[in-house]
């Protein structure tokens, strides 16, 4: 099959694919910024088991295939008595895995604070939540734009894992399964979803350099 | 036998502190009075600096005890955050939070510690900033101001607090030198005012235009305390003489 056969044939579900894959790594990311934050927090505290707890974390997350959690979740979590929806276990494997990610950039970003403006957070009396909160977290969030923008790309493309569990509606990935299973689109119907990925990814590329120009701190 | 008026602003009895083998501080005992001017001198390296970071607990102390108008001060929790908020403290590289502006920089604190509100608060800071003199700087992040200028912000996000004393450590010794004075004479303008204060300085002119007390420190000690008029004139101990005779040979 060529493009235009394609297109015309499965052009609106092309669409509905690109649009599930948006909305996954919209929920995805969004999820995993709240646990990257949250164990951040946890990884800089005065607590030293809740420090031990965040590393462990990110290194657990970190290290494991984006493929293999979400087999675990599917086929391991059942004896365990707990048999999650696909939808779920998807968005659990790719929430997890940007999550420890997103700790690392946020670590990364706290060490362009200089230590300084620490000890004077410390010397006007603030505590540790209010100096994470109003000194640390913005700075690392505002030094790391450009690597949360390739983790948002990162965690577009491991939304594809979906297309791995009978997930409905499809994937970006999943719609090319679907079509070389019930048809002949080849490998043009790879090439239409690995554009839709690369035009989203531009699109995010192009926005969170904008975003980094305007909240860059000067130094 | 103390009543109120007799406790020390500021007291340190019998504070100890090493880094690894190196002793910084040796059986440190010091009481700044309220209204009190002290300044701290002597050679790089001689613990004034721990001294002073060790009063706000920004350095732990390995034993002593360091006092707020006759209150220990603890080792942490949530009664050092509001006693260190009493202490105000200006650094050598001011330390402004570089992602906010200088307003902001100097309502953060108010607001959140003290639970002041914020248009109590902003009109405050802009008097403050008014009075250091960089109140066309108000809307600038710190990185756009000159040093001198970041250091009176610095010096205004401290006041913003009511700080019951000030600790000044080396405060314009990360400035080019045509500003050092426009700093100082900020922190003089205080010390008329009756501020409590204890400033560790290199400028040896200003100690003793504004000091009530002069101290000098060598080898994490306190070798000698005097009058500047006499510790300037005629010293007493023959480190502090070497002290003042390197200053001038310069």
């Amino acid at each position: 099959m060529g493009l235009t056969d394609l297109l015309s044939k499965y052009g609106s579900q092309y669409f509905q694919a690109l649009l599930t894959t948006w909305r996954l790594t919209a929920v995805s990311f969004a999820g995993a910024f709240l646990i990257g934050i949250l164990i951040t927090v946890a990884r800089v505290s005065p607590i030293r088991p809740l420090r031990i707890f965040g590393d462990i974390y990110v290194q657990i997350f970190r290290n494991i295939p984006g493929a293999a959690l979400l087999i675990l979740l599917v086929y391991a979590l059942p004896y365990l008595q707990i048999v999650l929806p696909y939808d779920v276990c998807v968005t659990t494997a790719t929430v997890l895995i940007p999550s420890a990610f997103c700790s690392e950039h946020l670590m990364s970003g706290m060490n362009t604070i200089s230590p300084g403006q620490i000890e004077a957070a410390r010397a006007l009396g603030l505590t540790f939540l209010q100096m994470i909160r109003r000194i640390i977290i913005p700075q690392a969030l505002r030094s790391s734009v450009l690597p949360m923008t390739n983790l948002l790309v990162a965690t577009m493309l491991t939304t594809s894992l979906a297309s791995q569990v009978p997930m409905r509606p499809r994937d970006l990935t999943g719609i090319v399964s679907y079509i070389n299973t019930h048809d002949t689109g080849g490998v043009m119907a790879f090439v239409i979803s690995a554009a839709l990925y690369c035009l989203t990814a531009l699109v995010i590329g192009k926005i969170g350099s904008l975003v980094d120009r305007k909240v860059r701190i000067l130094r | 036998m103390d009543n109120q008026k007799n406790v020390p602003m500021i007291e340190l009895r019998h504070v100890e502190k090493h880094y690894g083998d190196q002793h910084v501080l040796r059986d440190i005992n010091l009481s700044v009075r309220k209204g009190e001017v002290v300044v701290i001198i002597g050679p790089s390296g001689s613990g004034k600096s721990t001294l002073c970071r060790s009063i706000k607990r920004l350095e732990p102390i390995d034993s002593g005890e360091i006092l707020l108008e006759g209150e220990p001060i603890p080792q942490e929790g949530k009664k050092l955050a509001e006693l260190r908020a009493q202490i105000g403290m200006v650094f050598q590289s001011f330390n402004l939070f570089a992602h906010r502006t200088v307003l902001d920089n100097i309502t953060l604190a108010p607001v959140d510690v003290l639970k002041k509100s914020r248009k109590e608060v902003r009109e405050e800071a802009l008097r403050l900033l008014e009075r250091v003199g960089v109140r066309d700087q108000a809307d600038k992040v710190p990185a756009q101001l000159s040093g001198g200028q970041q250091q009176r912000a610095a010096i205004a996000r401290s006041l913003a607090m009511h700080p019951k004393v000030m600790l000044f450590d080396e405060p314009t010794s990360a400035l080019d030198p045509e500003m050092i004075q426009e700093v100082l004479n900020v922190i003089a303008e205080l010390a008329q005012e009756g501020m409590t204060m204890l400033i560790v300085t290199h400028e040896m002119s200003f100690a003793r235009r504004v000091a009530d007390r002069v101290i000098f420190m060598d080898g994490g000690q306190i070798v000698e305390e005097n009058t500047p008029e006499l510790f300037f004139s005629n010293p007493e101990s023959q480190r502090a003489r070497d002290f003042l005779n390197s200053l001038h040979a310069e």
